[in-house]
């Protein structure tokens, strides 16, 4: 790699870091706000755990808490430690990403001219939350999410349902709420000083996942020539394959993504497209750091396996449909 | 090789770092959120940012370090014994370092390393809705015009003033050429002209930012016409403010 490479490649760097971290900002406000509004997080506890309505109102989430994937993280961290059903908090990680007013307005803006994405694209996302909650939910809760996480997930959860020697912290024999359920977390709200301070703490850790995401993404795209992924652009099958590729290593924001696919629409299949779209948000190279604050590496494995697969479906579907 | 094995060598603390264990998590973290912050409004400030992203999202930049700074301040502020959550004190140096890697190295990308690993001509536009008098045309007006109207014959003998960074073509000479970029520097495509440049000089340099007036013409290459600005007057100029067209 010569010197000019390692310029370009550093350039590219700062310029995802710059594009994902405001981002990044807005769902550590969001989250923090959550945890201001609702100290107790009871409204996280009631919502839908039925394995359809679950992912369904996780995804609808996302109309209320926009922002792209890289802020969703942290949203979804706070959803599953107030003792969120599973399901509903990955329907949320998986969908709102997609599901939210300044992604669907930017999707608007960059096709007006084809209302059948604007469709399209959220209709995908919930299809692929929903079957993404249904897969991983097969998988046991220790093996699912990250040990740090699920340990604060217990103090949350009603004592009725966690085992004692599950719990390691905490005050036992606590006394129950009306509800019959026991809540360890404060109730009384937080001053929003200190809001602030667990929101600075947030940004400051996952932040170092996204320097580490998009130094992968750079480097990665300074390596790979970009026609490789993007050379195949008539055959349906092939183009979104490569698109699917181009979407992972890329790595921008679902908030900014449909400009950039603007750029590759007419040279590709339609359904190549929509799988940029739909893939970008769910998974990709920045991404796999942050969501090691949530799942374990074979979760997260799964999760790329199947939602690529699951694009694929759709993508093909599509492609037969409009070509 | 040669040297002795560290366990032999008498461990010493470097100077200093009794302090930096001393300081607080709490102002540690203060700094590593206010150095982020700096590094945010700095790049806004000093024009880095012209070449990263595109203008319509600096504003979202400008808002996040100045919340990042608020944020500093309200950790400074707050009392000792608050229950305020830190971080790991190697998740705050790292994250230290890399805000003050991003504050020290500025980004210089190679224009012309980035476009040759793109693909060209990748923007469909919609018809152009007025086109400006040749003369007045930028490159990437240029560009649009040929796409739209690809007759060279249509185009030969227009006059031709266009600036540029000089993107070397495999086989043939340099082209001048732009990058576009629809969100940040990651989509940008380069689109350019081919020139033929004056004999009398040495053929320019990759990245070179020039500024060309010559006339187009009409050539035929590989048996097909297509366009050409003949370069009369070529000056290098620096970077331009803006370097990325939308």
């Amino acid at each position: 790699m010569n010197v000019e490479r390692l310029a370009t490649t550093w350039a590219l760097f700062q310029a995802l870091l710059v594009e994902a971290m405001p981002f990044l900002l807005i769902g550590v406000v969001l989250s923090s706000l959550a945890r201001w509004i609702s100290p107790g997080g009871r409204w996280v506890r009631s919502l839908p755990s039925h394995p359809l309505m679950g992912p369904l109102s996780g995804a609808a989430l996302g109309f209320a808490l926009p922002a792209c994937e890289c802020g969703n993280v942290p949203m979804a961290r706070h959803l599953l430690v107030k003792g969120a059903p599973v399901a509903t908090a990955l329907g949320f990680l998986f969908a709102a990403p997609v599901l939210n007013p300044i992604v669907l307005a930017s999707t608007w803006a960059a096709f007006p001219d084809q209302p059948w994405l604007l469709a399209a694209r959220p209709l995908g996302a919930v299809l692929i939350a929903v079957a993404l909650a249904t897969l991983l939910r097969l998988l046991p809760d220790t093996e699912l999410l990250q040990p740090a996480l699920l340990e604060e997930r217990r103090l949350s959860q009603p004592l009725d349902e966690v085992n004692l020697l599950e719990r390691r912290g905490g005050l036992i024999g606590s006394p129950a709420t009306a509800a019959g359920t026991t809540t360890l977390g404060t109730t009384r709200r937080p001053p929003l000083g200190q809001v602030l301070s667990h929101g600075g703490a947030e940004f400051l850790e996952l932040g170092l996942l996204l320097v580490m995401g998009c130094a992968i993404a750079a480097l990665v795209q300074t390596l790979v020539p970009r026609q490789w992924l993007i050379a195949v652009g008539g055959a349906p099958t092939l183009s979104i394959l490569s698109l699917m590729l181009l979407s992972l290593v890329v790595s921008v924001c679902s908030s900014v993504d449909a400009f950039l696919a603007l750029g590759f629409a007419a040279q590709v299949t339609p359904g190549a497209v929509l799988a940029f779209l739909l893939l970008g948000p769910v998974m990709d190279l920045k991404l796999v750091g942050l969501f090691g604050v949530l799942l374990r590496p074979r979760a997260i494995l799964l999760t790329a396996g199947a939602a690529s697969l699951v694009v694929l479906l759709i993508s093909q579907w599509v492609n037969l449909l409009l070509l | 090789m040669g040297q002795p094995s560290p366990a032999l060598i008498p461990r010493r603390r470097p100077a200093g770092s009794g302090l930096l264990q001393r300081l607080e998590p709490k102002v540690l973290k203060a700094l590593a959120l206010a150095l982020w912050g700096i590094a945010l409004l700095q790049s806004a400030l000093s024009g880095r940012l012209d070449l990263l992203l595109r203008a319509v999202f600096h504003p979202l930049v400008w808002a996040s370090g100045i919340l990042l700074l608020l944020m500093a301040a309200v950790e400074i502020r707050g009392r000792r014994g608050d229950d305020n959550r830190t971080c790991g004190r190697w998740t705050t140096w790292l994250s230290i370092g890399a805000a003050l890697a991003v504050l020290a190295l500025p980004p210089r990308p190679s224009f012309a390393d980035l476009a040759a690993n793109r693909q060209a001509n990748l923007l469909e536009e919609p018809g152009l809705s007025f086109v400006l008098p040749p003369a007045q045309r930028s490159l990437t007006d240029w560009v649009r015009l040929l796409r739209s109207d690809p007759d060279p014959s249509l185009h030969a003998g227009n006059s031709v003033r266009i600036s540029g960074f000089v993107l070397p073509m495999p086989g043939e000479e340099p082209h001048l050429a732009r990058l576009l970029v629809r969100c940040c520097l990651v989509d940008a495509v380069p689109v350019g002209l081919p020139v033929r440049w004056p004999d009398d000089r040495p053929t320019p340099r990759a990245d070179q930012w020039l500024s060309v007036e010559g006339v187009m013409e009409s050539e035929t290459v590989a048996g097909r016409q297509r366009s050409v600005v003949r370069a009369d007057r070529v000056k290098a100029i620096p970077r331009p403010r803006q370097p990325l067209e939308p």
